[in-house]
C-alpha cells in the first residue's frame, strides 16, 4: 500500500468570526515522521485538535487510511490507531499511572486477559521512563512526569499515527537526547507520527518533513533541512535560534537601541521598578539572603543547604537539570514552603517561614512557572491584580507603562486572560509581576514551550528592565540565555549549588557542561 | 486500622500496600459480607421490632446511597435526581402489584427496571450537560416529576395511591431488604474492582481525554446511570411496600436526594466503605437526637460542612490516609 496514512484536505476551523486554521493541507506519507512548527498562537494545537477529533473542522475532510474520518467522534478516531498528547497534560489526576494506561487498553481490547493487558502496559512504562511510578495517582506526578505519561497513554492505545504536542517542552539536553530516543525507537511501532515543537534539536533530528503554520495558515512546507535554512522561517518564528541553534541574543545592539534610540521607552520602564539598584557596596545589606536552607516535602529532602545573595540592582540566574530542585527553591523564596532548617533574609531581617503575601509587600514579586493567569479574568484585570490599593493614578501610570513595554497587550487588553498565545499569556504575566513595582521579581521557567522568536522578545524586555535597574532572579532551562542577561550564575545538583560564580567565569567552566548535561553524579 | 494504631501509640506501622488493601477489600467482598449478611438473615426472627426497623431503615439508605456513590463518587455524575427514581419505583410496584396482581418478589426487580427505563430516557438529554449543569439537570428533571405526579390525576395527583394488598410483615420486609441489599453489594463489587471501573474513573477525572484514548464516554456513563437507577428504583418499591401507599410529596420529595447525598458525603465519596459508614453514622445520630428534630437537623447541617471543609474525603478518608502524607514535615 503506498497511499498516504493521512491525508488532510483543507482544513478550516473558525470560532466564531475568528478563523483559527485556515485552509490547511497535508499528506503524511507510511513511516514518515512530520514536525509543525510556528509561533506561539498559530493554531497547531487547533490543528492536532481537528486531526485527533477533539474539535470538529467547520470545512475540509481528514483521510485515514483511506477512510474519510472527518464526521468521527475522537473515541472512534483513537479506535482506528490516532492517538494523541495534550501539550497541557490531562492525566486521569485520581487513577494510578498504571490505570492511566489501563483504560486505554481495556476500552480497545476489553475481553483481554487482565494479566496480559497490565503485562503490555508494564512494557511501554518502562519503555517511557515510568515504571518506579506505575502506582502513584497521576496527581502525584511532576510536569514532566506527564508529559511522559501522555505519551505512554497515546502508546497504550497501539496507535497507528502519534499526534505528539509539545512533549519536549522543559527538558534539559540529556532529556532530550532521551526523548528523542524515545520517538525514533517508536518509528518503529507506528506508521506515522506527527510532532509539534519548539525544542529545535527533536525537530532537527527526528522530522524528515516540516510544514510552518503561522496565523492559522499553511507558511512554508518542505524537507527540514531546507525549511530550517529559509529567511521566511527565521523571520516569523525561529529568530536568533537560526544557526546553530544556540541562542546569541545581540545584547549590545538592544542596549544600544535603547539607550540612543528609545530613551522614553527606557524612562517608562525604570517607572515600574520599585527601588533603582546602587553600587553593591558593602553597608548595603542584600536585598535577599538565604543561609543554608533545607527545605522538602514531606520526608522526601529537596534542598540540603542552600546559600544565595542577591544584592540590589543585581541579576542572579539559577541552573541546573529537572529534579535538581530549582522549582522549590523558588517556591521557598516565594513563601509557599517553608525551609525545615536555614535562615532567609530580605534587607537583613529575617522572614523564614513568613507567608507569600507579607513577602509580596516587602517588594518581592513572582512571574511563576506555568503563568498562571488567571482564567476568568481579562488581561487588563490580571494587570490590575498586584496593584489593589494604589492611588487610581499610580494605577494608570504603571498599566501605561507595562503596555508601553508589551504593546502586545494593550491590544489584547479585554481579551480574556488564557485566550492569547503562549507567548502573550507569558509576557502577561510578567507585567503582572512588575505591576506591583517590585524591588526583586523571581522568573521562573519564563521561556517555557515558547517559540524561539517568542523568547528572543522577552529576554528583550529583560534586558530592558535589567537596564532599568531592576533586580531579578531567574530560574531557567535555556543556559544561554540566562548566561547572556546575569551578573551571578548558580547551578544546582542534588539539591545545592555544585557551581557558582560570576557569568563569565560560568561559561567558560567545563564543569557546566559536564554539570548542566547530566553526567555528573 | 483504628484499632491497630490506637494498640502501637508509639510505633505507628507501616501503611498498608495498595495491593494488600485490594486483597483486604476483596476478602470483605467475597466471603466477609456475605457471612455477615447471612448471620443477620438468620438472627433477623430474634431481633426485636425496633432493630427490625432500623435494619430496614439503614439497609434502604445504604443501597440508595451505594447507588448514589457509583454515580457521583466513581462515575463523577453528582446527580441531584434520586427522588425521581426512587418515586418510580415506588409507584411502579404499587401500580403492578394493584392492575396485574404481580408477587412482591418480581414487582420489585419490575420497578428497577422502570427507575433503569426512566434513565435511559433522559440520558440523551442530561449527558449533553456536564459538571454543575447535570447537576442541576437532574434536579429539574425531578422536581418536573414531582410537579407531575401531584398534579395528574391519573396516578392519583396529590393524595396518590393505595396498595390493595396488604403490605407484607416487617421480617419479610427486612428479608427482602438485605437481599436488596447484598444485589446492590454484589453490582457495586462488580463495578468497583472490575477493569470498567477503570474506564468509569477515566471517564469521571477527564472526559476528553478518555474519549481520545479510545473510551467512549456516553456508553460508560450510561452503563453507570442504568445500573444505579436500577439499584434506586428496587429501594424505592421496597419502600412503597412498606408504607403501602404512595403519595407524590413523600415519594418524589427532595429529602430522598438530600439524605442520600449527606450519607455518601459524610461517609466518603468514591470509596467502597463510604456509605456503610455514612449511613450507619447519619441513622445513629438520627435516633440519638429523635426527640429533637430541630437540633438534629442543625446538627446533621453543621457535621456536613466540618466533613467538607476538614475531611473532603469523608469518615472513610479520615482512616485512609495517602502513603505521601504519612510522614509530615520534620
Amino acid at each position: 500500500m503506498n497511499s498516504p496514512l493521512l491525508v488532510a484536505d483543507g482544513l478550516v476551523k473558525r470560532y466564531g468570526g475568528v478563523v483559527a486554521t485556515d485552509n490547511v493541507s497535508l499528506a503524511l506519507g507510511r513511516g514518515q515522521v512530520m514536525g509543525i512548527i510556528g509561533p506561539n498562537g498559530a493554531g497547531k494545537s487547533t490543528l492536532i485538535g481537528l486531526l485527533g477529533g477533539a474539535l470538529t473542522p467547520s470545512q475540509g475532510r481528514i483521510v485515514f487510511n483511506g477512510e474519510d474520518i472527518t464526521g468521527l467522534s475522537a473515541s472512534d478516531r483513537a479506535r482506528r490507531g490516532i492517538g494523541r498528547t495534550y501539550q497541557i497534560p490531562r492525566p486521569f489526576l485520581d487513577m494510578t499511572v498504571r490505570e492511566n494506561l489501563l483504560a486505554a487498553r481495556f476500552s480497545l481490547h476489553p475481553f483481554e486477559s487482565g494479566a496480559k493487558a497490565r503485562a503490555a502496559c508494564d512494557a511501554i512504562l518502562e519503555r517511557c521512563g515510568l515504571a518506579d511510578v506505575a502506582d502513584l495517582n497521576g496527581r502525584d506526578m511532576p510536569l514532566l512526569r506527564r508529559k511522559r505519561l501522555e505519551v505512554a497513554r497515546a502508546m497504550a492505545l497501539e496507535p497507528r499515527l502519534l499526534l505528539l504536542d509539545e512533549v519536549g517542552a522543559g527538558l534539559v539536553d540529556s532529556e532530550v537526547t532521551e526523548l528523542i530516543g524515545l520517538i525514533q525507537s517508536l518509528r518503529h511501532d507506528v506508521e506515522g507520527i506527527i510532532i509539534i515543537e519548539h525544542v529545535l534539536r527533536v525537530v532537527r533530528e527526528c522530522c524528515e518533513q516540516l510544514l510552518v503554520i503561522n496565523f492559522g495558515k499553511k507558511f512554508a512546507e518542505g524537507a527540514t533541512s531546507e525549511v530550517m535554512a529559509s529567511d521566511e522561517v527565521a523571520t516569523v518564528y525561529l529568530g536568533t535560534a537560526r544557526g546553530d541553534g544556540a541562542a546569541t541574543l545581540p545584547e549590545d545592539k538592544i542596549l544600544d537601541r535603547l539607550d540612543m534610540s528609545k530613551p522614553a521607552h527606557a524612562a517608562a520602564v525604570s517607572g515600574l521598578v520599585g527601588a533603582r539598584g546602587v553600587d553593591a557596596g558593602t553597608a548595603v545589606p542584600p536585598m535577599l539572603e538565604l543561609l543554608g536552607v533545607h527545605a522538602g516535602y514531606g520526608q522526601a529532602r529537596v534542598l540540603n543547604g542552600i546559600d544565595l545573595q542577591v544584592r540590589p540592582g543585581q541579576v542572579v540566574a539559577i541552573l541546573g537539570t529537572n529534579g535538581a530542585g530549582k522549582t522549590t527553591l523558588s517556591h521557598v523564596i516565594s513563601g509557599a514552603i517553608r525551609p525545615t532548617a536555614g535562615q532567609m533574609r530580605v534587607d537583613g531581617v529575617d522572614v523564614t517561614g513568613a507567608p507569600p503575601h507579607q513577602l509580596a509587600r516587602l517588594g518581592l514579586a513572582q512571574c511563576m512557572e506555568g503563568r498562571r493567569i488567571f482564567a476568568p479574568l481579562t488581561v487588563e484585570e490580571n494587570l490590575l491584580l498586584p496593584a489593589r490599593g494604589v492611588a487610581a493614578s499610580d494605577r494608570a501610570e504603571r498599566l501605561e507603562r507595562v503596555y508601553t513595554l508589551f504593546p502586545d497587550l494593550q491590544k489584547m487588553r479585554s481579551n480574556g486572560g488564557t485566550s492569547m498565545s503562549g507567548g502573550q499569556q507569558q509576557m502577561l504575566a510578567i507585567g503582572r509581576a512588575l505591576m506591583a513595582r517590585p524591588r526583586l521579581v523571581l522568573f521562573d521557567e519564563i521561556s517555557l514551550g515558547l517559540a524561539p522568536i517568542m523568547m528572543d522578545r522577552l529576554y528583550e524586555a529583560l534586558f530592558e528592565l535589567r537596564q532599568a535597574g531592576l533586580t531579578m532572579l531567574i530560574v531557567e532551562q535555556d543556559v544561554e540565555r540566562a548566561l547572556e542577561l546575569a551578573d551571578d550564575v548558580h547551578v544546582m545538583e542534588h539539591g545545592r549549588f555544585a557551581l557558582s560564580g560570576t557569568a563569565k567565569a560560568i561559561r567558560d567552566d567545563p564543569r557546566l557542561r559536564h554539570l548542566y548535561i547530566g553526567t555528573a553524579d | 486500622m483504628l484499632t491497630s494504631q490506637l494498640s502501637h501509640p508509639s510505633h505507628p506501622e507501616p501503611l498498608p500496600s495498595p495491593l494488600e488493601l485490594a486483597n483486604m477489600s476483596r476478602f470483605c467482598a467475597y466471603l466477609f459480607l456475605p457471612a455477615c449478611l447471612l448471620a443477620l438473615a438468620v438472627i433477623a426472627p430474634a431481633m426485636s421490632d425496633y432493630a427490625l426497623e432500623i435494619g430496614f431503615r439503614l439497609l434502604l439508605l445504604i443501597t440508595l446511597a451505594e447507588a448514589w456513590n457509583l454515580l457521583a463518587g466513581y462515575g463523577g455524575l453528582v446527580s441531584l435526581g434520586t427522588a425521581s427514581f426512587v418515586g418510580i419505583g415506588a409507584y411502579a410496584l404499587t401500580g403492578l402489584v394493584n392492575q396485574a396482581d404481580v408477587p412482591f418478589f418480581l414487582a420489585i426487580p419490575a420497578a428497577g427496571l422502570a427507575a433503569a427505563l426512566l434513565a435511559l430516557t433522559v440520558s440523551r438529554a442530561v449527558f449533553r450537560l456536564r459538571g454543575l449543569y447535570f447537576t442541576v439537570g437532574t434536579l429539574a428533571l425531578a422536581e418536573a416529576l414531582r410537579m407531575f405526579m401531584v398534579n395528574y390525576s391519573g396516578f392519583g395527583g396529590a393524595s396518590g395511591l393505595f396498595l390493595s394488598v396488604d403490605p407484607p410483615g416487617l421480617l419479610e420486609l427486612f428479608w427482602t431488604a438485605l437481599a436488596i441489599f447484598a444485589v446492590t453489594s454484589l453490582a457495586m463489587t462488580v463495578a468497583t474492582s472490575s477493569r470498567f471501573s477503570i474506564l468509569l474513573r477515566a471517564v469521571r477525572d477527564d472526559e476528553d481525554a478518555a474519549a481520545q484514548i479510545g473510551v467512549r464516554p456516553f456508553r460508560i456513563k450510561l452503563i453507570a446511570f442504568l445500573v444505579a437507577s436500577f439499584l434506586m428504583g428496587m429501594a424505592g418499591a421496597l419502600q412503597g411496600l412498606k408504607v403501602g401507599a404512595v403519595e407524590p410529596y413523600g415519594m418524589f420529595g427532595i429529602q430522598w436526594t438530600v439524605n442520600v447525598l449527606s450519607i455518601v458525603i459524610i461517609g466518603g465519596q468514591g470509596l467502597r466503605a463510604g456509605p456503610i459508614v455514612g449511613a450507619l453514622f447519619v441513622v445513629l445520630l438520627s435516633e440519638l437526637l429523635a426527640d429533637y428534630p430541630a437540633l438534629h437537623l442543625a446538627i446533621t447541617g453543621v457535621i456536613l460542612i466540618v466533613v467538607i471543609r476538614f475531611a473532603p474525603k469523608g469518615l472513610v478518608g479520615l482512616f485512609q490516609r495517602r502513603p505521601r502524607a504519612a510522614g509530615g514535615v520534620q
